[in-house]
């Protein structure tokens, strides 16, 4: 992963992170977006997951099944930021 | 496997998702975590139990659970934002108390309080309960730190010998300044700022400095905002159950590799550190 890759995806998971905060129905496209920009890279895995499980997530929904599914969703998404944000300041 | 994520394999598999795929997912990210760990083990700092008015929730087994999947040997707890009818937050300390003491080993109860509650009254009773720690959220009781109500419960704590958690994080109002005043007004008080000062984390970070009295938790900081500070002065925490423990590892182990921490700094920041700061 170069720097600029690293950067691109720092940013991009940032803003799914904070739709998935605010419940933002925004998400679900962020999140196939940023799986996009990180097809082939380290974490991209995670990234793919997560959109995948954002694709059919009911943000608003309060039944303990669909909070499960946003956590996760969350936790992949951080996974995959921490990745990127460690290969920019590590130089890529 | 019951758990994956922090989250119960049912309600994923009950959600349609793949809970082994998930867990395969959650292994490969544990894959990259190689740290060396605190000799009397990691402590996790920051755990909420209960309901939170959010919708979120974690009971005792089910962290206790998550601590043993992980290797983590305890967790500071302390009440989900549940005040209760009169704002007290009475019931839940008392909850959370009682699961420590059923779990004496493995959870550190921290009481939490709204300081404009007749907060001295709630702190007695929860240190007679034998709480070690006080948590207060300015966001979620919507008080400014440097509010004489909120000095004064840190001054209370401190004279009990016990910690503050402060939550830094999201949308937390400016934190450095009011922390300063507060260090200034309680000079004996011992404060772990959540979140790395996500709120506030430059000034934080000139703020703390080598300041022994303030610890900053890792929980769902940013890589960049850790590295800024000392790791003497850092200590592990997961947000439980807003985080997870699998990232929560995660994150420290790649700060200890961008900022090149020794395996002595990890060992502080697993455990040692914060070990260190309750009495």
């Amino acid at each position: 992963m170069t720097r600029a890759e690293a950067v691109r995806l720092v940013a991009a998971i940032a803003q799914c992170e904070m739709a998935l905060v605010r419940r933002d129905a925004a998400a679900g496209p962020l999140l196939a977006q940023a799986s996009r920009a990180a097809e082939g890279l380290p974490g991209g895995d995670l990234l793919s997951a997560a959109a995948r499980l954002a694709r059919d997530l009911d943000l608003h929904g309060r039944d303990r099944r669909d909070r499960a599914r946003r956590k996760a969703t969350q936790a992949l998404c951080r996974a995959a930021a921490i990745e990127a944000q460690a290969r920019a300041m590590a130089g890529g | 496997m019951r758990r994956v994520l922090g989250e119960d394999a049912a309600d994923l598999d009950g959600a349609a998702v793949s809970v082994a795929e998930l867990d395969a997912l959650e292994r490969s990210v544990l894959a990259t975590v190689d740290l060396p760990r605190p000799s009397a083990g990691i402590i996790d700092a920051h755990c909420h139990l209960g309901r939170d008015a959010d919708g979120h929730r974690l009971s005792a087994p089910d962290l206790v659970e998550d601590l043993d999947r992980h290797g983590v040997a305890s967790a500071v707890c302390f009440p989900a934002d549940d005040p209760g009818p009169d704002g007290g937050f009475g019931a839940v300390n008392a909850a959370v108390i009682a699961a420590a003491k059923r779990a004496p080993e493995r959870l550190i109860p921290f009481c939490r309080v709204d300081p404009r509650a007749d907060a001295g009254a709630a702190l007695h009773r929860a240190s007679d309960g034998g709480a070690r720690g006080l948590k207060l959220h300015p966001v979620a009781q919507r008080f400014a730190l440097d509010d004489p109500a909120a000095i004064g419960a840190v001054r209370l704590a401190a004279e009990f010998g016990w910690p503050t958690l402060i939550h830094a994080g999201f949308g937390a109002r400016p934190v450095a300044e009011a922390t300063r005043l507060l260090l200034r007004a309680v000079p004996d008080a011992r404060l772990i700022l959540a979140h790395g000062g996500r709120g506030d984390a430059r000034a934080i970070a000139g703020l703390v400095g080598d300041d022994e009295r303030v610890l900053l938790d890792t929980s769902l900081a940013t890589l960049s905002d850790l590295v800024l500070n000392r790791p003497a002065r850092l200590c592990f925490g997961t947000d439980r159950p807003y985080g997870d423990v699998a990232t929560g590892l995660q994150l420290v182990a790649r700060a200890a590799e961008v900022a090149a921490w020794s395996p002595d700094d990890v060992r502080g920041v697993l455990g040692d550190n914060l070990r260190s700061f309750l009495r």
